[in-house]
Order: structure tokens, then C-alpha cells, then sequence
């Protein structure tokens, strides 16, 4: 009993020895509203539109993936095809955070990549409408010169094509007449061949 | 198999024994569970657990939902060791559709879920320990589990509730900084278990208040179920890991943890153990790590597993984790039954608890170390 008391007392001084190390020690807290964290560079929160050089603005073309894959329903994307544009550019972009669980598969199956995370962290709402985020809103301003510019690409795009193609045209409309001229219907087929391979 | 004795009933003019509801809200639960306790004094004759507090039936949810969509849940069935889930229904969908993982994802996920399974122990030895009355570990505790949570949080950008996982691989490369960093605290770690020892394990009042107290013999495990560090207190040297090897756990050297007696110390004893191996498998890990991709080339767009019955089971850290898929071969699963360790652990309440004192209660309900939305799911 009395070794036991003994024993006891050691281990009770050891422990005290272990805490009594760690008074000295710097504290451990970070004194957090009066000083700010550092996420990290893998940090999830709520998804925004990443800017995508070439377009110099956001590259949501309105695929749905995002709305398909998204386990929680959260995300609600609608969009329209400009005109004089192929491409379809979004309109409304709209994420509830309030029921997203910031799994980030919208971003894996993003084909334009153009889907990132928010660096906020301290987002506290009384309503639910606090948690409802118009990702498009700090693209709005930007939009109309964006699509002045895609279109005019666009139309180079297809002048340019459009020049290759009637080359290709004139060129098998030559080469048509000469097979004519020499054979019959045999040579019309590789005349098909080629202008494929023009237009490829 | 050892069956609880039935002592809940009431007994008309039986005025000396009396019920307790222990929770639904009781801090040493750690959620809410109710156990409804028969006492005679301070002397417990018939233990009850009674769950479905926090079900959110994410069995059920798996029914309704395409295979890639049930993946954020698996990291809130046991928010604990979320990246363990994660990873093992990843590899489990892997091996019913014959997905090769790249190497280099391989390591990432041992790594990973060897620093999960730290931190799960490291929360369960600060919670334990306030149970029992003593607050300085649980600081300590939790600012080493913090130091962690940030190495894992700068490679999955989420503290808990990772979603690290896909099919085929991991969603993110880590980089030298999070490899020095997990190599780093490996060091780091060694000397604080040291700390732990010298301030827990030898500590009088601990081992008073642990030592023979809710002892849950081999047979009595095995008739249950018990896995994990629970089974292993029990002296059976069970480990998924080493026993059927997933992944690539067959090529790092480490050792069972076992102790005898099955009481709250043991259990104790193979937990802090179990950290050392993990920094064993961690710094294997970190030092053979190849280059390459982490995520494989040729994943089907569209996850539809092969129809049939699918089985595949990790060791979590609180033991063995299983799921049983049926598939029909759409993209849909028809039943996906998810079994946990501590659904079986909790069951096992009925039996361990009688003949202890009411204050052992909470010594012995925090060393099974269970998490209730994992009995729930």
C-alpha cells in the first residue's frame, strides 16, 4: 500500500513535470476575429467563375455538367446563345451554399475549367438568402465587350474558313472538270476523297 | 454467444432498484445515444443502448444518388476518419469495375489515411481523457490533432469531411511541402507520445480508473463482432491491413498492436500503439513515394459496376469497415449496406456494462470510442 502511495505520487510528479514544460511554451491559439487565417492553398468553399485568359472574363458556356453532377442540387445555370455566336454564354449562375457540401466535383467536370473556389471563410447569414451566391455578379459589367470580342473571333473564324473552304470548292470543281474531261465516274470518287481531306 | 440479461423490465414492488436514461444529451456521448440503465444504487444490473438519434439514412440516400454522388457522404458516416471512408468506398467501386490505381496515388492514400487515423486517435484520447476528468491532455491533444488537420486541410482543403477520393486515384497532387510536413511531424510526433506516456499511461489515477474496468474478453468480442482496436485489447491480432492486405499495405512493415485483458487500459495501450505504427507507415510511405499521375487515364465517364454482389472492407480506426454493394449494372446502386465498428461495439453495452458502477459508465463508453452518426449512418 505504501509502494503503491509511492508510486503513485512519482507518477503524479512526472506529469507534472510534462506541464509544467509546456508553461514556457509559446501559446498555441490564434486570437481569431482580431486575427485573420491564412487558408490554405487547397482551400474549399463556395465555388466562383475563374477568369480564363484568352476570354478575359469567365468561360461558362452553359454545358449543364455542373447542374448534373452535383449531389446536393445546388447549383442552377441558365444561359443563351448570343447573336451571331455558336457558343452559348451563361445568364444566370446561381449556387445555394446553404445545402452545397463543397465536394468539388463541380469542378472535375467543368470542361472549361473555368469553375474555382472562393478564398471567404467567414460567411455567417441570418437569412437564406445571405447564402445565396449570383456567381455571374462580378462578371455583369464585363459582359457585352466580352461578347463584342467572341463574335468578331468568331466571324474571323469563319471568314477564314469559309476562304478555305471555297478554295477547296474551286479546287474540286477544277479537278471535276479535268476528270471529266479524261474519265468517267470512277475518278469522281476521289475527287469526294480529297475535298474531305480539305475540309478536315 | 453470451446474451444480455433482460433486467429492464419493471417489477412491481421492487422499490429498491430504479431506471436511469443516460443521455440522448449527455457530454460523455459524444452525440446523442440514450442508455436507459437498470440501478441498484450506484451498481448498474441492465445496460440498454437505445440509437437512431442522428440517423440520416445514408444508406438510403446511396439508392437515390449515382455512384459519384454518394462520395461526400462517405466522409460524414464517421466524421472522424472521414478520409479512411472515403478512400475504402473508392477502392471498393475500384475493385468491382477493375480500376487500376496509378502508384503515386496509392502512396497519397496511405499517407493520407494513416494521418486521418492519427487524428481520429488523438481526438478520441483528448475526449477520453476529459471523460475521465483530466483537461491538460485534451489540449495537448487537440493541438497536435490541429497541427495535423492543417497538413491534411493544404492537400484536401477540408479539415473533416475530406472527399479526397475519386475513382481511379485522388482529386489533387500533393507536393513536396505536405510530404516534409507529414515526414516532419512523424519526428515531431515520436517525441510527443513520449509526453503522452508520462502524463497518461503512468499516470495513477488513469490507470485506477481504467485498469479491470469494462473488460470485454476474446470470446465475448468475437461473439459480437468487435474489430478494431477493441478486438486487438482483447488479445486477437486482427488488422484488415495486414490480414487482407488493400491497396498497397503489404509493402510497409509494421506490427499488430496487441494487449491483454480487454479493459479500458488496454484498449488504451493499443490505440497509442497504433500511433506509432502509423508513424512507422507514414514515414515508409513518404520515403518511397514514386512520380507519376494520381489519377488513372481510363476511368469510365459513366460508373456502373458490373451487375451482382460486390464486397470490400478497411480497417478504419475504429475497426472494420465493410460495404456490401448490389449492383444491378446501371449507375445506380440497388443496396448499398454499409456495416460500421461502432454499431457492433455499442451492442456489445448490454453485456460489458452490468455489475460496473454507474461512474465507469462514461470510462467505458469513451473507450470503445464510438462515433454515432457511424452507429446511425
Amino acid at each position: 500500500m505504501f509502494r503503491e502511495t509511492l508510486i503513485g505520487a512519482w507518477s503524479l510528479l512526472v506529469g507534472m513535470k510534462v506541464t509544467l514544460s509546456h508553461i514556457l511554451r509559446a501559446p498555441v491559439t490564434s486570437q481569431y476575429p482580431r486575427e485573420r487565417i491564412e487558408m490554405s492553398k487547397a482551400y474549399r468553399n463556395v465555388i466562383r467563375l475563374i477568369e480564363i485568359e484568352e476570354i478575359g472574363s469567365h468561360d461558362c458556356i452553359d454545358c449543364q455538367a455542373c447542374v448534373r453532377v452535383c449531389p446536393s442540387d445546388c447549383i442552377n445555370v441558365e444561359g443563351e446563345r448570343p447573336d451571331g455566336m455558336r457558343k452559348k454564354r451563361a445568364t444566370l449562375f446561381e449556387v445555394e451554399f446553404a445545402l452545397c457540401s463543397e465536394c468539388g466535383l463541380c469542378l472535375d467536370v467543368c470542361p472549361t475549367n473555368t469553375l474555382g473556389y472562393s478564398r471567404e471563410y467567414d460567411q455567417a447569414g441570418f437569412r437564406r438568402d445571405d447564402f445565396l451566391y449570383d456567381l455571374l455578379d462580378e462578371w455583369r459589367d464585363k459582359e457585352e465587350g466580352v461578347r463584342t470580342r467572341l463574335r468578331e473571333e468568331e466571324a474571323q473564324k469563319a471568314a477564314t474558313k469559309a476562304a478555305a473552304a471555297s478554295k477547296v470548292t474551286a479546287a474540286r470543281k477544277a479537278k471535276d472538270e479535268a476528270a471529266a474531261k479524261e474519265e468517267g465516274p470512277a475518278a469522281a470518287g476521289d475527287a469526294g476523297n480529297s475535298a474531305a481531306e480539305g475540309e478536315a | 454467444m453470451m446474451r444480455p440479461k433482460s433486467t429492464m423490465e419493471l417489477v412491481p414492488g421492487d422499490d429498491e432498484t430504479y431506471y436511469l436514461n443516460m443521455g440522448p444529451q449527455h457530454p460523455s456521448t459524444h452525440g446523442v445515444l440514450r442508455l436507459r440503465l437498470h440501478l441498484e444504487g450506484e451498481r448498474i444490473l441492465g445496460a440498454e443502448p437505445v440509437i437512431g438519434y442522428g440517423h440520416r439514412a445514408h444508406e438510403k440516400m446511396a439508392e437515390n444518388r449515382d455512384y459519384l454522388q454518394f462520395l461526400p457522404n462517405t466522409s460524414r458516416i464517421d466524421y472522424l476518419s472521414g478520409m479512411i471512408y472515403n478512400l475504402g468506398y473508392c477502392q471498393a467501386i475500384e475493385k468491382a469495375m477493375q480500376i487500376e490505381v496509378p502508384e503515386r496515388a496509392e502512396y497519397i492514400r496511405v499517407i493520407c489515411a494513416e494521418l486521418n487515423r492519427l487524428t481520429s486517435h488523438l481526438l478520441w484520447l483528448g475526449t477520453y481523457l476529459l471523460d475521465l476528468g483530466g483537461f491538460t491532455p485534451f489540449l495537448y491533444a487537440f493541438d497536435d490533432r490541429e497541427k495535423l488537420l492543417d497538413i491534411l486541410d493544404s492537400v484536401t482543403g477540408s479539415r473533416l469531411t475530406y472527399c479526397y477520393g475519386r475513382f481511379g486515384g485522388v482529386s489533387m497532387d500533393v507536393d513536396d511541402t505536405f510530404l516534409r510536413a507529414a515526414a516532419d511531424y512523424c519526428t515531431y510526433f515520436r517525441k510527443r507520445l513520449d509526453e503522452y506516456h508520462a502524463l497518461v499511461t503512468h499516470n495513477i489515477i488513469f490507470r485506477h480508473r481504467t485498469k479491470g474496468v469494462g473488460v470485454m474478453g476474446p470470446e465475448l468480442a468475437l461473439d459480437y463482432g468487435v474489430s478494431g482496436p477493441c478486438l486487438r485489447a482483447a488479445g486477437v491480432a486482427r488488422d484488415l491491413r495486414k490480414d487482407e492486405p488493400y491497396g498497397i499495405y503489404d509493402r510497409f512493415a509494421f506490427d499488430i498492436v496487441t494487449a491483454e485483458g480487454g479493459d479500458c487500459f488496454a484498449r488504451h495501450m493499443v490505440r497509442m500503439g497504433e500511433m506509432e505504427q502509423s508513424l512507422n507507415i507514414i514515414e515508409q510511405a513518404v520515403g518511397g513515394i514514386p512520380d507519376g499521375p494520381v489519377l488513372a487515364p481510363k476511368v469510365p465517364k459513366r460508373i456502373r459496376p458490373p451487375a451482382g454482389e460486390h464486397y470490400f472492407a478497411v480497417e478504419s480506426a475504429r475497426g472494420h469497415f465493410g460495404m456490401y454493394l448490389r449492383s444491378d449494372g446501371t449507375d445506380v446502386p440497388v443496396r448499398l449496406k454499409l456495416r460500421t465498428p461502432s454499431f457492433v461495439h455499442v451492442a456489445t453495452m448490454p453485456v460489458v456494462l452490468p455489475g460496473t458502477m454507474l461512474a465507469d459508465t462514461v470510462a467505458i463508453l469513451g473507450s470503445i470510442d464510438i462515433v454515432i452518426p457511424e452507429i446511425d449512418r
